[in-house]
């Protein structure tokens, strides 16, 4: 019995001090066949960045009627960012000049307003939505992309020797002749409170524009 | 009728075809520098779709098979223009473009406007209005993110009020707790000046320009893609030249977008 336990105890050691020759014939030889090490070099690849071209910024100029104040010219530029396919950010700044109301026309030498105080400037903060994307053709070899978007926001209008809070909204199309270049048409109403003319009362200022732009 | 050229004539010509040579030359390094800028691809996929325009609605009207190459000439939202090695360009899917391959077999990747995005991002635009002291409030800011945590934070503000007029340039930080939450918890901090244009009818009061510090509460919640809707609470302390130091709330409400 006890010759059993003393066999069973060093069976493990025996068969550890038999193993590494067992296994060193395993091991290749200099001249015997080897299993193939692939050393093949990685090839060094260069990633460069890629371009985003997000930002789209341009300039535009056309008509603002200003409630009461007639018709005017207006010019002024806009950033957009395009957060996703659908939706985009503007913030833009614009300028005008009010006329004279009818009251003003009809009156001689009546003025309303110093001529300082003519001079009408907004800006808005907006987001934009493109609701109806697309494309155009013109003729038989021309396709352009183009979008109808929606667009709306927040900003403030300097106007009469007051600030106001404007809330704007509107509706643009977009047309690209090339990928980096777009063509504006825009339609928005400037609302604010007004006061100018005794009674406070919400003047709405339509207005529309032609512009141009630049992706980068 | 054949006229011998003058050696002036003859040397000026030389000189523009030199120099239009170099031009020539020049411009030709400056396409391969180009080139060699561009992010070359490979399919793995069976193929790529490539449509006319950059949106889903737009036709595919190209396909790239598996095993070709395509150059990435440049990205919008979330469409790539691509050139094939055939030489046909079109706008690849960006869903689509992560399953492509560099040359050594690694995958591409993009940052996504995703969950992932809103945790960790670089740039931060936002708008927001609100309530400040009683006026009107309209904000805007623009924020640079250290880390998923940290940010720098430029906001300019205009706000509209019955008594006076005015707007706000602060540089702050913002601390993100959380970042990884869907609804993230932030706390803000940091300096700015004020301009006040006070509204009189009988006595016109001076406009005034002070320093003023602020300390802030906010959240911000994930909606989808690329946005995120953000409010927030700031105590601004106005520094005057008065005995007294003016205090004045501001409350704000609005949406921002990351990238």
């Amino acid at each position: 019995m006890e010759i059993g336990v003393r066999v069973f105890l060093l069976a493990p050691l025996l068969l550890a001090m038999a193993a590494p020759a067992a296994f060193g014939q395993s091991e290749p030889s200099e001249d015997g066949p080897r299993v193939i090490e692939p050393e093949v070099e990685r090839r060094a690849v260069n990633k460069p960045q890629i371009d985003t071209e997000n930002w789209e910024v341009g300039g535009y100029a056309g008509v603002l009627s200003i409630e009461d104040f007639g018709s005017n010219p207006v010019y002024g530029i806009r950033a957009d960012y395009h957060i996703t396919e659908d939706f985009f950010f503007e913030a833009n700044v614009g300028r005008s000049t009010a006329g004279k109301t009818s009251f003003e026309t009809l009156g001689g030498d009546v003025t309303l307003l110093p001529p300082g105080d003519r001079r009408l400037t907004y800006y808005n903060l907006s987001l934009g939505y493109n609701l109806l994307p697309g494309e155009v053709y013109l003729g038989r070899n021309i396709a352009m992309n183009s979008s109808l978007y929606l667009i709306g926001g927040v900003g403030a209008t300097e106007f009469a020797g007051d600030q106001h809070f404007t809330i704007n909204f509107g509706a643009g199309y977009r047309l690209l002749p090339t990928d980096w270049l777009a063509i504006h048409v825009d339609v928005q109403d400037l609302m604010f409170q007004s006061d100018l003319l005794g009674e406070s009362k919400l003047a709405n200022n339509l207005g529309a524009w032609l512009g141009f732009t630049v992706f980068f | 009728m054949h006229r011998p050229t003058s050696p002036l004539a003859f040397l000026l010509l030389l000189l523009a075809l030199c120099a239009g040579g170099t031009v020539a030359c020049a411009a030709e390094n400056q396409d391969e520098d180009r080139n060699s800028k561009l992010a070359q691809l490979f399919i793995v996929e069976p193929y790529l779709e490539l449509r006319e325009g950059p949106g889903r609605g737009y036709a595919i009207t190209q396909v790239t098979p598996r095993g070709e190459s395509i150059d990435v000439l440049y990205r919008r939202t979330e469409w790539f223009r691509v050139r094939t090695s055939r030489g046909v360009e079109g706008w690849a899917y960006e869903a689509d473009m992560l399953k492509a391959r560099w040359a050594d077999g690694s995958p591409f990747t993009v940052d996504r406007g995703d969950r992932s995005g809103f945790t960790s991002h670089r740039w931060e635009i936002g708008v927001q209005a609100g309530d400040f002291g009683g006026a009107t409030l309209i904000s805007g800011y623009v924020s640079r993110a250290f880390n998923e945590q940290l940010a720098l934070e430029l906001t300019a503000s205009q706000f509209l009020g019955n008594a006076s007029n005015g707007w706000l340039l602060d540089l702050g930080l913002a601390h993100v707790f959380k970042p990884e939450w869907r609804l993230s918890p932030l706390v803000t901090l940091g300096t700015g000046m004020i301009h006040i244009e006070p509204k009189g009818t009988l006595v016109q009061p001076e406009d005034r320009t002070n320093q003023t510090a602020y300390a802030g509460v906010g959240l911000r919640y994930y909606w989808t893609r690329r946005f995120f809707v953000r409010g927030e609470y700031r105590s601004n302390m106005v520094f005057t030249d008065r005995n007294e130091n003016e205090e004045i709330d501001e409350w704000k409400l609005g949406f921002a977008f990351f990238f």
